[in-house]
């Protein structure tokens, strides 16, 4: 069984852990209809390094991992801080 | 209205199992609390492989930015690191288990009650953090002797070796497939490790542990037993 | 010396101050402590273990290592057990299995007459004409193929798993594998190492090593002695190593327990499996690998037979025949492939002993029937070919040792590949992955100094991986003994056939070149056309000789062929393994018990346990409609502990709660509750609950029983992308919660509630208040899911049965009673309410559930909003109506029954339920736009088909104007 690193938790096996999907910026608002359909519905399934979600399920503690997934190798888990420093607002 | 009734003590969510067991339950505090059990020698399991209901007792939790800061005003020492237990002057144990969470387990002799001045102390106004209600939303069992990191290897993923896993650390994991809190806290020589998860899966775990301990003789030990090793 | 056995030092593995008795087909036979089923049968002279899978061909012992499919026995609980594995224990019953009459007299083997017929992949070409043949031919060939009976009797056995942690885990504890457990472990390293044999050794048990015989002895103690006195270093014996997972997991079954071995490196020394030789009938009882013969002989003190010859391409051969002529056995003749084989120290000690040595011969083919009782011997004119001359020999033992194959299953699951090397004319383990290190005979090295120090360097390796690097290098060795061990082609096609490549599978050498000649040139193709190596010894003997002759019929080099996908697990392994010990975790209310004592029928949600009805089985129906009339017409309670509970706190919780739900929050009163609808990005919904906002920075927010975690999860990623000033909290376990229900239950509640003014002016419908009741701090909701008069209880999971007993007491006057799941759903539908994912699924926006009202379109952003405005700019194509039937009688349609138009699927009925309080069959479904105006008709097909008219009429189907509730 694989290996990740939580970064709150330190090394623990691959089944203490749920995918959350790619990292991805969420459209605006009033974004185009098709940016929300690409948004909502589309995954780039990408052969290379991406950037996902990951959450350590007895902490619910979710953040965020770097993996290539041609090899499956996890290069490096940091806190979601690092990525979403600002608080986020919608325009009324 | 016939409201004018006294709180009802507490009770473990499953004093049932611990009555089949053959449980004494005295009253500590406000709790009714496994003492000992009907037969043979509790002393002898607990250095070996001892399982103690602490289910009924004390403990709380905070969490929210500032919540460090005010348990340390209230003069909880909590260490820097996360995943790691400080154990206090009276005998509690202050757990961080994230940079704005501790989880509170009262001392296990008769010191002061924590737990209940610090739910007490907090106000919800103008708070940034919140207590959670650990007392309710978790069982807490107490896994003690030699044998115990071995039967947790049946149930647990981390190594909870004592050269491995020292003292006062505190692990979240999976424990038989639910989410679990392992914090190691030694009673004495004898290693010990507090369990606290879902307290609605209480039953379930109590089980799981009898059923892995069985091959070591495992059994319930109360809290006198406990206690004795405090002393 | 007991009768038939050898004397010492023969016989490691036994006892003989121990004897025991079993049977095989009924007839007793003595043993030893120590024996497998196998050995003592040898050594009671009975030579047939089983029949073979097409043919029904007597087969015996052949690898004496639980490597093959020849041993395959049945227990009383156990089919397809290896008979040289299994340990004999007194009075333990064994038979044979796939025979038809007896193991002795098999009716079936007439099959072999027809095997002209059955060449290969013939069962794809068969039984499948005309169309529905096979549903004919499938029995016949299920009886007359196959392997044991399982006895669906047999008692569960106790099966569990468990984790080990260490530093280096060494997998074969033969001299390579000590060796490197020694030196890591020398190394400061935590060392587990793990055999599958009953004690450590490897061929240092049973092979031999020097003309005197005795070095293997002398080492082996030596190695397990140091072993055994390391405290850092723990063997396992009996332990399989099954698998190698990522991260060096490795699975090691070890009796009826699973070990879960974490280990940061891993040395695989587990060693090869010798190869057996193609030719003429070798598959007959008496002719088996020279190590199977030295492992009976050295294991078991079991003379294999009284006059051999040995066929062999390789020192081991005459290894194995010095070890015959010690054991007193004659040794008939030599044959060596080699035409003009080298000088070695056992082959000079065996001609100095006068054994008869033929060069450049083989054993062409193996005469006798029911074992082997001669063989004729040729001499080899060119690749697999004996043109000349050949004389027979009488025998009743023939020895093979023409090479050996890795056993390199752990490396390849890690991501080796096997690679044919022509120099050393072997399969050998290539591109072995990061964290794994290789040493002695699965690498290819067969010398035994240099197979220790290939150990020693890899057990220093392992731990210096490990950060153990305090210890000076070993000398990596520099010959390996690796070549001349395999002959290149020890494979003698004959005119006549019957030269076994697999034997699992009874293949033969044509049906590899017809296979190939088919098409099936790949090896891969090749495996599962032929089916070589997809029997019970995935191809351990015959997957070398397959790529041989396929690379041969193709005109290609093996190297060129690769090799099949290995899979764990490495060895078989029983279902109890896999199934053992799993996890099931339950959740139980804290009232749980007093519903059992009620006599509920309890059923699953999610991991909950909830009351479904209160009473036996065959009066359920009556049951429910009793729970829900006490509802409507009286008084009742029901334990609604599973609801999720999630607590949302912070000076953004009003923000939080409106991106979070599509209603609108910020302007909820503090005191009030306020229905909470979720959808996800595309619109659908996902959950629902109640808001309860007991202060502006603190809402108590409900979800559904199996929508709980999922919600607390999903709110607090949002969060960690938002960052609002708010925390999140799932309390679901620490509150339990109890609806009081029916028009007493103000009542009812008031008896106990010492502090919070129940009356409908102080706490109106969809009021949330904190109160105290029967002594318990609470939260009371005044919401009314079954459309009565109602209050949830919300108190601390720790009095949940207190309050329960409360409440029972303090309704006892009045008649209260218990409802479960059951009723409460019949009464949510008499009030139209929806349950998520029962009316509703992974598409349901709120507007084709009619819960537009639920969606506030004011707000700049909730999670859907966009999809739910998308959506609901086009045309609506399905609605959620109420329905009821014309005629209730006859059969009801039930849920997911399709709703039609003119032989079109318009949609489904999602809840239908027969009404106590409106005396008619009412439901949700499904249906076209243009259906769902209040006094259409349209049609479900019911049960068998049947169309049943239903009329769209008004939802709430009771109590319209909901005045009940609000009382």
């Amino acid at each position: 069984m694989k290996i990740m690193n939580c970064p709150l938790n330190g090394p623990r096996n691959i089944s203490e852990f749920v995918c959350g999907g790619e990292v991805e910026a969420m459209p605006a608002p009033g974004a185009a209809d098709a940016a929300w359909a690409d948004y909502v519905f589309l995954e780039n399934n990408t052969a290379g390094v991406v950037r996902e979600w990951w959450m350590h399920a007895p902490t619910s503690y979710w953040f965020i991992a770097e993996r290539d997934t041609r090899s499956d190798e996890i290069l490096r888990t940091y806190p979601a801080s690092e990525v979403f420093a600002e608080r986020q607002d919608f325009a009324t | 209205m016939d409201g004018q009734v006294a709180r009802p003590p507490r009770r473990s969510f499953i004093y049932r199992e611990l009555e089949a067991a053959g449980a004494r339950f005295v009253a500590v505090g406000d709790a009714e609390v496994a003492a000992h059990y009907a037969g043979d020698d509790e002393t002898q399991a607990l250095s070996s492989l001892g399982i103690a209901d602490l289910s009924p007792l004390p403990r709380t939790g905070f969490k929210g930015d500032g919540a460090v800061d005010w348990l340390a005003a209230q003069g909880i020492a909590i260490g820097e690191a996360s995943n790691h237990a400080v154990r206090q002057a009276d005998g509690a144990l202050a757990a961080k288990l994230a940079p704005g969470e501790v989880l509170v387990l009262d001392g296990l002799g008769e010191g002061e009650a924590i737990c209940a001045r610090l739910d007490a102390a907090w106000t919800p106004v103008a708070s940034a953090f919140w207590p959670v209600p650990r007392r309710d939303g978790a069982f807490w069992f107490l896994v003690t002797g030699e044998h115990a990191a071995t039967m947790f290897a049946k149930v647990c993923g981390v190594d909870l070796r004592p050269d491995k896993f020292s003292n006062h650390a505190v692990a979240q994991t999976s424990v038989a497939r639910t989410n679990a809190i392992v914090v190691r806290d030694d009673l004495g020589a004898v290693p010990a490790f507090h369990l606290l998860g879902d307290s609605a899966s209480a039953r379930y775990m109590w089980h799981c542990l009898a059923d892995a301990a069985r091959e070591f003789g495992g059994r319930p030990v109360g809290l006198e037993a406990v206690r004795s090793l405090i002393r | 010396m007991r009768a038939g056995r050898l004397p010492e030092p023969f016989g490691r593995f036994v006892d003989r101050a121990e004897a025991q008795t079993f049977t095989f087909e009924g007839r007793a036979h003595p043993a030893l402590a120590g024996d497998t089923v196998a050995s003592a049968l040898m050594a009671a002279g009975v030579t047939t273990l089983s029949r073979s899978f097409k043919y029904h061909r007597r087969r015996g012992v052949l690898t004496m290592a639980g490597q093959d499919a020849n041993t395959l026995v049945q227990l009383a609980d156990e089919p397809n057990a290896l008979a040289d594995v299994v340990p004999v224990s007194e009075g333990l019953a064994v038979g044979g299995q796939n025979y038809s009459g007896s193991l002795g007299n098999d009716r079936a083997a007439l099959l072999e007459r027809l095997a002209p017929f059955m060449p290969v992949g013939f069962y794809y070409k068969a039984f499948y004409k005309p169309k529905g043949a096979w549903k004919l031919w499938e029995g016949v060939v299920r009886r007359l193929t196959g392997l044991g009976r399982v006895n669906a009797e047999a008692p569960h056995g106790y099966y569990d798993k468990m984790y080990l942690f260490c530093d280096v885990a060494v997998v074969g504890g033969g001299p390579a594998g000590l060796s490197a457990a020694i030196e890591a472990a020398a190394a400061g390293a935590e060392v587990m190492l793990f055999d599958d044999q009953p004690a450590p050794g490897g061929a240092l048990n049973y092979a031999r090593f020097d003309a005197a015989g005795e070095r293997a002895g002398r080492v082996r103690d030596e190695l397990v002695r140091a072993a055994k006195n390391h405290p850092r270093l723990k063997v396992y014996t009996g332990a399989v190593a099954e698998a190698l997972y990522e991260d060096n997991w490795l699975a090691v079954v070890h009796g009826n327990r699973l070990y879960k071995v974490r280990a940061h490196t891993v040395v695989v020394a587990a060693g090869a499996f010798e190869q057996p030789m193609v030719f003429r009938n070798n598959d007959l009882p008496g002719i088996m690998l020279g190590s199977a013969a030295q492992r009976l002989m050295r294991l078991y003190a079991v003379a294999p037979g009284r006059r051999a010859v040995v066929a062999t391409a390789n020192d081991h051969g005459y290894g194995v025949a010095l070890d015959l002529l010690d054991a007193g056995i004659e040794v008939a003749a030599v044959a060596d492939l080699r035409p003009d084989p080298p000088s070695s120290e056992m082959k000079d000690a065996a001609l100095a002993r006068g054994l008869r040595v033929v060069a450049g011969h083989t054993v062409f083919e193996g005469l006798g029937k029911k074992r082997v009782a001669g063989v004729r011997m040729a001499e080899i004119t060119g690749q697999g070919e004996c043109r000349g001359a050949s004389f027979t020999v009488d025998c009743d033992l023939v020895c093979v040792s023409v090479g050996y194959a890795p056993t390199a299953a752990l490396l390849c699951h890690a991501g080796a590949k096997l690679a044919y090397d022509e120099a050393t004319a072997t399969l050998r383990p290539d591109r072995i992955p990061p964290g794994m290190h290789v040493a002695g005979a699965v690498g290819g090295a067969h010398d035994l100094d240099a197979v220790i120090a290939e150990g020693r360097f890899a057990g220093w390796a392992a731990a210096a991986a490990g950060g153990f690097d305090g210890r000076a290098e070993p000398k990596f060795p520099n010959g390996r003994g690796d070549v001349g061990v395999n002959h290149p082609w020890p494979i003698f096609p004959h005119p006549k056939g019957k030269e076994f490549v697999d034997f699992d599978e009874d293949l033969v050498v044509a049906d590899i070149e017809n296979a190939v000649a088919d098409g099936f040139e790949e090896i891969e193709l090749l495996k599962r056309y032929s089916t070589s190596g997809m029997g019970p010894s995935q191809g351990r003997q015959s997957a070398l000789a397959t790529v041989r002759l396929a690379a041969r019929a193709r005109g290609r080099p093996p190297a060129e062929m690769g090799t099949t996908t290995v899979r764990p697990p490495a060895l078989p392994e029983t279902f109890g393994v896999l199934a053992g010990r799993s996890f099931n975790p339950e959740r139980l209310t804290p009232a749980h018990h007093r519903h059992v004592e009620a006599g509920a029928r309890m059923m699953v949600a999610g991991l909950w346990w909830r009351p479904a009805f209160y009473g036996p089985p065959e009066r359920r129906d009556e049951c429910i409609v009793e729970e829900a009339t006490a509802v409507r017409a009286n008084v009742a309670i029901i334990d609604v502990s599973t609801l999720g509970g999630i607590e949302v706190r912070g000076a953004d919780a009003a923000e939080f709660m409106n991106r979070m739900y599509t209603f609108a929050y910020k302007k909820q009163q503090v005191g009030r509750g306020r229905y909470a609808l979720m959808t996800d990005p595309s619109g659908a919904i996902v959950d629902d609950g109640v808001a309860c906002r007991f202060a502006e920075d603190h809402y108590y927010v409900t979800a559904t029983t199996g929508g709980a975690d999922g919600v607390y999860q999903n709110m607090l990623w949002y969060n960690a992308q938002w960052r609002l000033a708010v925390d999140i909290s799932n309390v679901t376990a620490a509150w339990c919660g109890v609806n009081i229900a029916g028009p007493k239950s103000r009542h009812v509640l008031s008896r106990i509630t010492r502090d919070v003014d129940l009356s409908a002016e102080a706490f109106p419908y969809m009021g949330v208040r904190h109160g105290t009741v029967a002594g318990i701090p609470v939260r009371l909701l005044r919401v009314g899911f079954v459309g009565e008069l109602g209050y949830e209880i919300h108190a601390p999971a720790a009095f949940g049965e207190v309050l329960w007993d409360a409440l029972v007491e303090a309704g006892r006057e009045a008649g209260i009673r218990p409802f479960g799941v059951e009723a409460q759903r019949l009464l949510r539908l008499e009030k139209g309410h929806i349950i998520i994912g029962q009316d509703t699924d992974g598409l349901t926006h709120p507007h084709e559930a009619e819960m537009g009202w639920a969606v506030s379109g004011k707000k700049p952003f909730f999670v859907g909003k966009r999809a739910i405005e998308i959506q609901t700019a086009r045309p609506i194509t399905r609605r959620l109506v109420g329905f009821a039937l014309a005629n209730g009688s006859g059969p009801l349609p039930e849920e997911c029954h399709l709703t039609v138009r003119a032989g079109e699927i318009v949609g489904r009925v999602t809840s239908v339920v027969r009404s106590p309080a409106l005396g008619r069959v009412i439901g949700l479904a499904y249906v076209a736009p243009d259906q769902a105006e209040v006094g259409s008709t349209f049609h479900i097909k019911g049960p068998g088909g049947r169309l049943i008219a239903a009329e769209v009429v008004p939802v709430p189907f009771y109590d319209p104007d909901n005045q009940r509730q609000e009382l």
